[in-house]
This record gives C-alpha cells, structure tokens and sequence, in this order.
C-alpha cells in the first residue's frame, strides 16, 4: 500500500491501473445508465423522476467520502509529515466540489416535481450547500498563497476543521424533522429499498467511484509533474 | 512566577494599544450602529416586521464587525515580530493563542453588551426576549471570538485574497447564528437544549483553536 503515500510508487501504480480504470468506468456507466434508465421499474408514487436517484445519491456518497479521504490525507500529512498528502488533497478538492454541485443541482430537479419546491432551507440541504461552500473555500485558500508549501499545510488544517461537517450531513435526517428523506440503505439488516432499485445504485455508485478515481489519478500525476518542473 | 509575569504585561501591552488607539475600536462598534441604521432603510420603519427580524439583524451585523476586526487578532503582532518575541519570552504558541483570544474577547466584545440595548431600542424590538439574546450572546461571542482567531492565523502571510478570512469566519459561524437565533423563537422547553448545543459548541471550538491556531502560526513562522 505504499502506492498510497509515495509519490513515485504511485507514478508506478497508476501507469499500470489508469487505463484499464478508465475502460471499467465507462463499461459500467453504460451499464448503470442502461439499468437505471430502462431496466429499473418506476416508483408506484415518484413515477419516473426516481430515476434522478441514480445520478443523486451515488454523488452525494461520493462527495462525503472525498471529503472523507481528503481528512484522512490531511492527518498523514500534518501529523506525520507526509508530503504526498498535500497533492492528494489539492488534487480531489475539485473533484469532490463537482460531485457535491452534481448532487445539489440534481436534488433541484428532484425536488421541484416531488416537494413542489427547487430549494427548502432543510437541514440535510443546507449542509450539503456548507459543504459546497467549504470546499470552494478550499480550493481558494490553497491558490491564495505565494508560498505553495504553506498554502497546503493551511488547507489541510481548514479541512480538517470543516471536517466537522460531515456527521452532521449524515445524522441531520435523524436529528431534526427534515423533509429529505432519512437513508434507506445504510441499514444493513434490511434495506428498505427493492432489490431492483438497489442493484442500479450500486452499479451507479461503483461507476461514479471508478470515474473520480481516474480523474484523481491523472490529476494527482499532473500535480507531481507540475512541482518535480517547479 | 516568571511566566505568569510575562501573560501579565502582555495582557498589559494589549490594553495599552487597545486604549491608544481606541477610535479603531469604537469605529467597529460605529459600523454596527450604522448597520442597523442601513437596515431599518432599507426595510423601511415596519414595527411588526423588525420585531421578527431584529434579532436576527443584530446577530448579522455583530458577525459582521467581527470581520472588520480580523486583522487586530495576529496580524499586526506578527508583521513586527511581536509574536517571536512573545515565543522567545517562553510562553508556546497556544498559550500566546489563548491569551489573545482571551483579550479579544474583553476589549471587543464585552463591549457589545453596551451596544446591544442601544440596538434593542432602534429597532424597537418588544423586551420580552431581552435576556434570551443576551444569553445567546454571552455564549455565541467567545466561540466568533474563536473562529476569528482561527481564521485570523490562517491567513497571516495571504498578501493576494483578502476576503477569504471573511469567508472562513461566515462558513464556521453558521450554526451558532442559526443555534442563537433560533433560541428566541422556539417554545420554552427546547430553550435548555438548544442552550446545551450551543455550550457543546463553544466547549469544542475552545478545544481546538489553540491547536489549529498554533499550528498556523507556526507554519507562517517558518515560511516567513
């Protein structure tokens, strides 16, 4: 797993796995695409709008979790002084900014035909907008710097403060009345979503991860060529 | 001995500049006065409508003029070499942090709770919630207090974006205006919990900014 902290066994790594990443992306979007556009039933309330929660929620979970990873690197990289850390998480801030705008602008539509409204101020909503919003913060804060080494060091502090976010995103349809609805499949006794709606989110949500990660990939080799020339 | 000394007269040396230099401070609190000022016209004198969102207002504007004082936090201090020197004298970099919170809080928002009645009658808002705000603001100003601090040490050597501080101070400080806020409005039994959330908060934000404003002093030390 060294691959994972050292920047030239990643170069290594990632000239192996790129390419075929990038025809495993693309085969399971069509995949995806294919069940949840044509496969999938319609909801007996929601008619065929459900099938926004295809693109919704893979988004969403990828947006915590590269939220989630970006934390992580920023631990590696302030507590033990891991270089690599800081061009990880330079490199995903983009990434994780476009999920989350996918997610808003998709639970918009979603939610104009089913809540009669584009926009409530819901708890769930309002801080999946902080956390667009954190990570825009992130990306600006990184670019304001002269000294690029200081600019990271102080972005990995910001995410790990705005890291505070993230339960409250995931337990805010628990802990206030909100209108979203609380999740349906995190519970692993009995997920209390059809097997033949489940199957096109887990294949959608697998493709949206390859993607990100092939972007992450080129991004994070871009960003080692751009400072091995600097 | 020697170290409580030294907190001493740095707290010493804070109120000195603050008394020096006291039009900087009460141009803050002017800005405040002539935000509400702004709003009531821009509203426009409705009795029943500033009743609703006076408070709210208020508690705007206060976020507001904390960003006006951001700089006063370490910026001034570092750009002379006062921070180095307050290192230097033996005190760690937290304790240097905790003591400029703990002057910042006194000199520039302790004062608000003068302020806030002059406001209370502006915008004639009815008495009955009176403490509640006052509550909420003697809880809600040490955790700004904290933010600023955090948001003012980041930025020590950001020569390019200067709103950026604003914008780390705004992201924090939403869910203690949506906490205060919403302390004045909900019914009498969810007051006690919401007053313990905002405690939880302040206890947290107490807990990491030395930390995380240390170690941005530092790395500005170092990259200096």
């Amino acid at each position: 797993m060294k691959f994972l902290i050292n920047p030239n066994r990643f170069n290594i790594f990632s000239s192996i796995i790129l390419r075929p990443l990038i025809y495993i992306s693309t085969i399971t979007l069509i995949i995806g695409l294919i069940f949840a556009l044509y496969l999938s039933p319609d909801d007996y309330q929601q008619g065929a709008t459900v099938r926004i929660m295809y693109v919704h929620v893979p988004s969403a979970w990828l947006a915590l979790l590269t939220f989630f990873i970006m934390t992580i690197y920023s631990i590696l990289g302030l507590a033990f002084k891991i270089p690599f850390s800081f061009i990880v998480i330079s490199a995903i801030a983009p990434i994780g900014a476009t999920f989350t705008l996918i997610c808003l602008v998709t639970g918009s539509l979603w939610g104009k035909p089913m809540w009669g409204t584009w926009w409530v101020w819901d708890a769930r909503l309002t801080s999946v907008a902080i956390l667009f919003l954190i990570y825009l913060i992130i990306i600006f804060l990184r670019k304001s710097f002269n000294n690029i080494h200081l600019g990271e060091k102080i972005t990995a502090v910001f995410v790990l403060i705005g890291s505070i976010n993230l339960p409250i995103i995931k337990f805010s349809v628990d802990w206030w009345n909100t209108l979203h609805q609380p999740a349906s499949i995190s519970k692993f006794s009995s997920p209390s979503i059809d097997p033949s709606m489940l199957s096109p989110l887990i294949i959608m949500t697998l493709a949206f991860m390859f993607i990100g990660i092939s972007i992450a990939i080129i991004r994070i080799k871009a960003e080692i060529i751009d400072r091995k020339h600097k | 001995m020697n170290s409580i000394n030294i907190i001493i007269a740095i707290i010493y040396k804070e109120f000195l500049l603050f008394y020096r230099n006291f039009t900087d401070v009460l141009s803050i609190f002017l800005f405040f006065i002539l935000g509400i000022i702004i709003f009531v016209f821009a509203i426009g004198y409705d009795e029943l409508i500033l009743n609703k969102i006076g408070i709210g207002i208020i508690w705007a504007l206060i976020l507001l003029s904390n960003n006006l004082s951001l700089r006063k936090f370490y910026q001034d201090d570092f750009d002379n070499g006062n921070l180095i020197i307050f290192h230097m004298s033996g005190l760690s970099y937290e304790l240097i942090v905790i003591i400029k919170i703990l002057t910042i809080w006194i000199f520039l928002q302790l004062p608000f709770f003068l302020i806030i009645p002059i406001a209370w009658l502006l915008l004639n808002i009815n008495m009955q919630n009176f403490e509640l705000v006052l509550l909420s603001f003697l809880i809600g100003s040490p955790i700004i207090t904290c933010i600023s601090s955090i948001s003012g040490s980041m930025n020590l050597l950001n020569k390019k974006n200067f709103a950026i501080g604003s914008l780390i101070i705004m992201v924090l400080s939403i869910p203690i205006i949506i906490f205060s806020v919403n302390l004045v409005d909900t019914s009498e039994e969810v007051i006690r919990a919401q007053i313990n959330i905002l405690i939880g908060i302040l206890c947290f934000f107490l807990a990491i900014t030395p930390w995380a404003s240390s170690l941005c002093i530092k790395f500005a030390i170092q990259n200096n």
